[in-house]
């Protein structure tokens, strides 16, 4: 399935605004969890059944010297081929032909959820612990076969994240890896083939998180 | 006023999630997600109105949707339409909704507390205008200066200070000082000066 | 800002200095970006690296409070290099003006200064005249005595080394910052500078911007696309706020505050309207009589009448040199000389510098009114921690407001565009918008003082009737009175206007009493064309971002301000390719020209392009600030080093230090050896009491926490999260420790200064855990023309908690 829609989140241009964050949140009208400040501005901790997107941050020093500071927005990937619909009987979890889009369906309660989480090389499922039922980004399902474009990606001030469809993604994918070639050697797409969100980093991807180009 | 729908505005033929799932063959029961069908259900009739974001002065445009029943405001998002933003907008712009009555924290009382009290108590505008009417009158009568010591004219009032706001309309600002300076205020202070 | 936040686009090198716009002006990285898209850079230079360091492709550390050192070594190499753009800084700034004799600088101090006043008597740095009064000149900018030779000269002590020695900025870096940005002088290079309270906040802080403004003007970029000098202003209507005047200082439109010594009308209008006898230059504050009388007219209505001086008299005069800013005000608060406050819309007890001395003054109050949407420390300090309700006697009002989305009025951004935004709900409860509780309240006072009182003419002659049908503030009335009316009929050139007419422009604003404006700048925004500010029309006829049609901004909708310095003396853009004006077929094509008159080529009718100082042209030599005519490095009253490496003056030495048992300081102290700054944070607004109590945002940043270098938690045996002390001689906050390899220790010279930054967007009144007010700590003193605190650099431990 090459076609349908894609997510592009070029972090090379992110500021970590958390305008992605708090807008998902406002969309889907989530929660805000408590939480503590652990030594990081990345809070939540970690993506869970009320959070489905999350600004990563990480930090460390370059070769010159100089630190570096990574943002690294995080959310369901969205893959081609989701793995997490292995685990899934019947239409626990279903991928819409039109769109692409993965949704978890309130009969995911009845999936084995550590075998679900397992299966994704991403470490994206959640779950509910009252209800059982598993939950991630919804690619905004409601908001694009209503003409209108994921929260997340309307919120973006700089351009770090781009709705459309997939050939078009693909396209500017490739041109801004070759450009951002030139400054940064290491630039890349990560998993461009496989998934509908496609990452763009200047570095090594584990230096922006454990599972950014997957286990 | 003039908004552009096109991001609001079902083409025809287009269809609610429910719809959408439904021709998925799927039944999709009262969860998170079953709830956001009703919400864009919800925003096509919703009424739509144009604000500015009341924090940072980039001065991002925000469209805030009022369902017309509950006459509660259902969403805030970005305005495509405004040339600075382009619907846009940072986390505090994108958490509008919740300065807004679906905030159970705002303050929806007139309060009072009384000299040693540790307590609020409720009031009505009518006496807290009052009282505070009384105290401006009963200050500035007391402690007006017409003269100073070099017996120029100034008539003016220190005893009573004034600090803000950087978050009011311009016409509410315009008034503030027309009526502080009309009382003869000279301590007028507010976000600008630190 | 002179320019505006789309304008960023055009610029080649955009510096980032005293800001993180990335954190707290988020959406303008969306025009940075597109500039970089371009071909442009972006420079970052902070102490820490921040979010917009860390999409910049310069960065550079500097200590807090080291800002001018780094500018001066700048000025210094576009001198040294020729980088300077030769016919913009001949003709359009003061460079070549020559100073009079008793003009000097040794060691730290200008001439004329006053060791017991600490002041300066400003006469010693006026410009020599020549016979004609004109100023004298020397056009090949030679003569030693000549503005651009005295800045040589002043900047010569500012080499890398020294100013490395100062800032802690690598000596590499900060010569790769100074080419990077020197190449806009070039004539098609446009160079801008975003800056905020990371300048403005400090002893310094005018100073910051004026150094700014010179390195602007030699490069030639203020005026033209993508330059200027771009305040990152604060909050969303703060240059509304400030444009209406709510300081002590000022009247709607920047008209100074009336003083005791100017008894009559006339007194005032003569002292505070500049004279020139430069030919080409505009002087445009000469019209300040204008604006004067028709601001008196909005104020008292038909009551002010030429007979009684348009009732001057009624408005209140500060003494000669009486200065009732923030810190003053609450010293006197504190002193108990205040009675009565109204905190609307503020919240003093975390927002103020030195916040326990703000906390006691309110107790000292009879009463305060708190005006506002959320509960918050200044309307609740009666049962903050350490305070006892029982002693204190004060009467608090809380008057609950609307929020943003429940009235209808302007709002000013940045980039003075005063923008209309409408209502979509009522507010909740008993809240009132702001304009409905002022009408109400002040309605209540007039009525009382019908019956006697002192002093009432003021109260009852003011123009007290904005409201619509209903009895509600209308701020569509306002809006207009602000625009002004015409109070008679009068003809103005071809046109008849009638009395009722609103005022088209300020132009036609007369000084006889024939016209009402509540705001000069604002004239045109709300006119016989309807409200502009709710105009929302796309088009962009430069192709530059100007939208000219989408809202309206002061003055007179002109996008770039000073825009008649982007054009040659014949009127052609330096830069063609970004043309943001350009003389053709006899007039001006492009922006809204900052003036009518035609180029400077022609002698009789041209006009030099800074049209607000009264000589026409940008001061590089600036004789009319406080501290001096040349900004110069003093270090910050508290800080790490036991002199001043450039002078023998170690501080400001114009300074107001206050005495008392509150005030306390203390600099290159072992007790407090490491300089702390104060910043904010993407999530959270000033002092927190909108954000706090929003789940989302208190969820993203839950609580108070101190960045520090990894060398610095070494030393104190602090690991990341872990819960620590930091503390001042003013207070003590307790924070959550965040290590991090953005701050760096600063290598001055031998010795190693380590600095740590925190966020003063928390308060002790929610959440429970999350921490109390950075102000606790940072020092009530101000900058001696602003009296701005210097909240960015001061003196702190740190400690395990």
């Amino acid at each position: 399935m090459a076609d349908g829609y894609s997510i592009l989140v070029d972090t090379s241009k992110c500021t970590a605004c958390r305008g992605c964050q708090i807008a998902c949140k406002q969309w889907n009208q989530l929660p805000g969890t408590p939480t503590k400040n652990t030594g990081s501005h990345q809070n939540p901790a970690d993506l869970s059944f009320e959070t489905f997107k999350l600004v990563r941050f990480s930090e460390g020093v370059n070769g010159d010297g100089k630190p570096h500071w990574y943002f690294f927005t995080e959310q369901c990937r969205h893959c081609l081929s989701p793995a997490c619909m292995s685990v899934a009987e019947k239409d626990e979890i279903i991928q819409d032909e039109k769109t692409g889009a993965v949704i978890y369906t309130p009969k995911t309660k009845d999936l084995d959820f550590k075998a679900t989480l397992e299966e994704c090389p991403f470490n994206i499922p959640r779950q509910d612990p009252k209800t059982k039922v598993l939950a991630k980004c919804t690619m905004c399902f409601d908001r694009i076969t209503n003409n209108m474009i994921p929260a997340c990606v309307k919120s973006c001030p700089t351009g770090t994240m781009s709705f459309g469809e997939r050939d078009k993604i693909l396209d500017m994918s490739k041109k801004r890896v070759a450009e951002l070639k030139k400054a940064f050697p290491k630039a890349a797409a990560l998993n461009a083939d496989d998934v509908r969100v496609i990452y763009i980093v200047t570095d090594d991807p584990k230096k922006y998180y454990q599972y950014a180009a997957g286990k | 006023m003039g908004i552009t729908r096109r991001e609001f505005l079902v083409v025809s033929g287009a269809f609610g999630i429910g719809l959408a799932l439904s021709k998925l063959g799927v039944d999709m029961g009262p969860v998170a997600v079953y709830a956001a069908e009703l919400k864009i259900d919800k925003m096509k009739a919703a009424k739509q109105t144009i604000t500015i974001c009341p924090y940072c002065a980039v001065g991002c445009g925000i469209i805030c949707s009022t369902d017309t029943t509950s006459k509660k405001i259902i969403n805030t998002e970005g305005d495509p339409d405004h040339p600075i933003n382009e619907g846009a907008l940072c986390a505090k712009g994108a958490a509008l909704f919740q300065t807004t009555a679906n905030n159970p924290n705002r303050l929806q009382k007139v309060l009072y507390r009384a000299p040693g009290s540790d307590t609020w108590q409720e009031k009505s505008w009518d006496w807290a205008l009052d009282e505070i009417a009384k105290k401006i009158k009963a200050t500035r009568d007391a402690y007006f200066i017409e003269k100073n010591s070099k017996g120029q004219v100034v008539n003016r009032l220190e005893a009573i200070a004034h600090v803000g706001s950087a978050a009011l309309d311009n016409e509410e600002l315009w008034a503030l000082q027309a009526m502080l300076r009309a009382l003869g205020l000279v301590y007028i202070e507010h976000q600008a000066r630190i | 800002m002179t320019n505006h936040w789309i304008d960023i686009k055009n610029s080649d090198c955009v510096l980032v200095m005293g800001s993180n716009a990335a954190a707290n002006h988020p959406i303008s990285m969306k025009w940075v970006q597109k500039a970089k898209d371009n071909g442009g850079i972006l420079i970052s230079v902070d102490p820490r690296f921040t979010q917009t360091s860390a999409r910049a492709d310069i960065y550079a550390p500097l200590r807090s409070g080291t800002d001018i050192a780094f500018l001066g070594g700048m000025i210094k190499y576009i001198i040294d290099n020729n980088k300077y753009f030769p016919e913009y800084v001949l003709n359009y700034t003061n460079a070549s003006v020559i100073l009079g004799d008793k003009y000097d600088f040794s060691d730290g101090l200008f001439s004329g200064y006053n060791p017991n006043a600490k002041s300066y008597d400003k006469s010693t740095w006026a410009y020599k005249k020549d016979d004609k009064g004109l100023l004298a000149r020397d056009e090949s900018l030679q003569d030693p005595m000549c503005v651009l030779q005295m800045l040589k000269k002043h900047y010569s002590r500012y080499t890398p080394e020294k100013v490395s020695e100062i800032t802690g900025t690598p000596v590499a870096d900060l010569l790769k910052v100074y080419e990077a940005y020197s190449a806009t002088g070039a004539k098609d290079k446009a160079g801008t500078i975003l800056y905020a309270m990371g300048w403005t906040q400090h002893t310094v802080g005018v100073q910051n911007i004026r150094a700014m403004s010179i390195i602007q003007t030699l490069l030639g970029n203020m005026g033209i696309a993508g330059g200027g000098v771009n305040a990152l202003r604060g909050e969303s209507n703060v240059q509304g706020s400030t444009d209406q005047a709510l300081l002590f200082h000022i009247l709607p439109g920047y008209l100074g505050a009336p003083t005791a010594s100017l008894a009559t009308l006339e007194a005032f209008n003569k002292a505070r309207t500049p004279k020139t006898v430069e030919a080409q230059s505009a002087n445009w504050p000469q019209n300040i009589p204008k604006y004067s009388v028709s601001l008196l007219k909005s104020f008292w209505g038909d009551k002010a009448t030429k007979e009684n001086d348009f009732g001057y008299a009624w408005l209140p005069k500060l003494d000669d040199g009486q200065n009732c800013s923030w810190l003053n005000l609450f010293d006197q608060m504190y002193a108990g000389t205040i009675k009565g406050f109204f905190a609307w819309g503020q919240n003093p007890a975390c927002s103020g510098a030195n916040a326990n001395k703000v906390r006691q003054a309110l107790a000292k109050l009879d009463w305060l009114v708190n005006v506002n949407i959320f509960d918050n420390e200044t309307g609740s300090f009666w049962k903050g921690p350490g305070m006892d309700p029982k002693s204190i006697k004060t009467e608090v009002f809380m008057l609950p407001c609307a929020a943003s989305v429940e009235k209808e009025g302007s709002i000013t951004n940045s980039g003075r565009w005063a923008q209309w935004r409408y209502k979509a709900v009522d507010p909740p409860g008993q809240a009132k918008p702001d304009g409905d509780i002022a009408v109400l309240l002040m309605n209540k006072v007039r009525d009382m003082y019908k019956s006697g009182g002192k002093s009432p003419e003021p109260v009852l002659n003011l123009k007290w009737d904005y409201v619509d049908a209903k009895g509600h503030f209308d701020p569509h009335r306002v809006a207009k009175e602000i625009n002004g009316f015409f109070q008679a009929d009068v003809k103005a050139g071809e046109k008849q206007y009638k009395k009722g007419d609103p005022v088209p422009g300020f132009a036609l604003l007369q000084a006889d009493g024939s016209t009402s404006c509540g705001n000069w700048i604002y004239c045109q925004s709300y006119n016989a064309d309807g409200n502009n500010m709710a105009r929302r029309k796309k088009d962009d006829p430069t192709g530059l971002g100007l939208f000219p049609q989408w809202a309206w901004c002061w003055p007179v909708n002109r996008r770039v301000i000073y825009n008649r310095a982007s054009v040659d003396l014949e009127g052609q853009p330096w830069n063609p390719k970004r043309a943001i004006l350009k003389w053709a077929d006899g007039k001006w094509v492009g922006d809204v020209p900052d003036g009518p008159w035609p180029p400077m080529s022609d002698k009789k009718n041209g006009r030099l392009p800074f049209i607000m100082k009264p000589d026409g042209q940008a001061a590089i030599f600036g004789p009319g600030l406080n501290d001096g005519p040349f900004p110069e490095h003093y270090e910050p009253l508290e800080c790490p080093v036991p002199k001043n490496a450039i002078s023998a003056q170690f501080i400001n030495p114009t300074i107001k230090i206050f005495g008392g048992e509150m005030d306390k300081h203390l600099t290159c102290d072992p007790r407090f050896p490491f300089v702390a700054t104060t910043y904010r944070v993407t999530e959270h607004w000033q002092t927190g009491i909108m954000t706090r109590w929003q789940p989302w945002l208190i969820e993203a940043e839950p609580q108070m926490f101190v960045e520090l270098s990894e060398e610095l938690a070494n030393l104190r045996g602090i690991k990341n999260g872990e819960k620590i002390k930091v503390s001042s001689v003013r207070g003590e906050v307790r924070a959550v420790a965040i290590v991090t390899t953005r701050f760096r220790p600063f290598k001055l010279g031998e010795l190693t200064v380590h600095q740590i930054g925190m966020p003063w967007c928390f308060g002790w009144i929610v959440p429970k855990d999350g921490g109390e007010s950075a102000n606790l700590l940072t020092p009530n003193v101000g900058d001696p023309n602003t009296m701005i605190p210097e909240s960015k650099a001061f003196m702190v431990n740190v400690t395990k908690a």
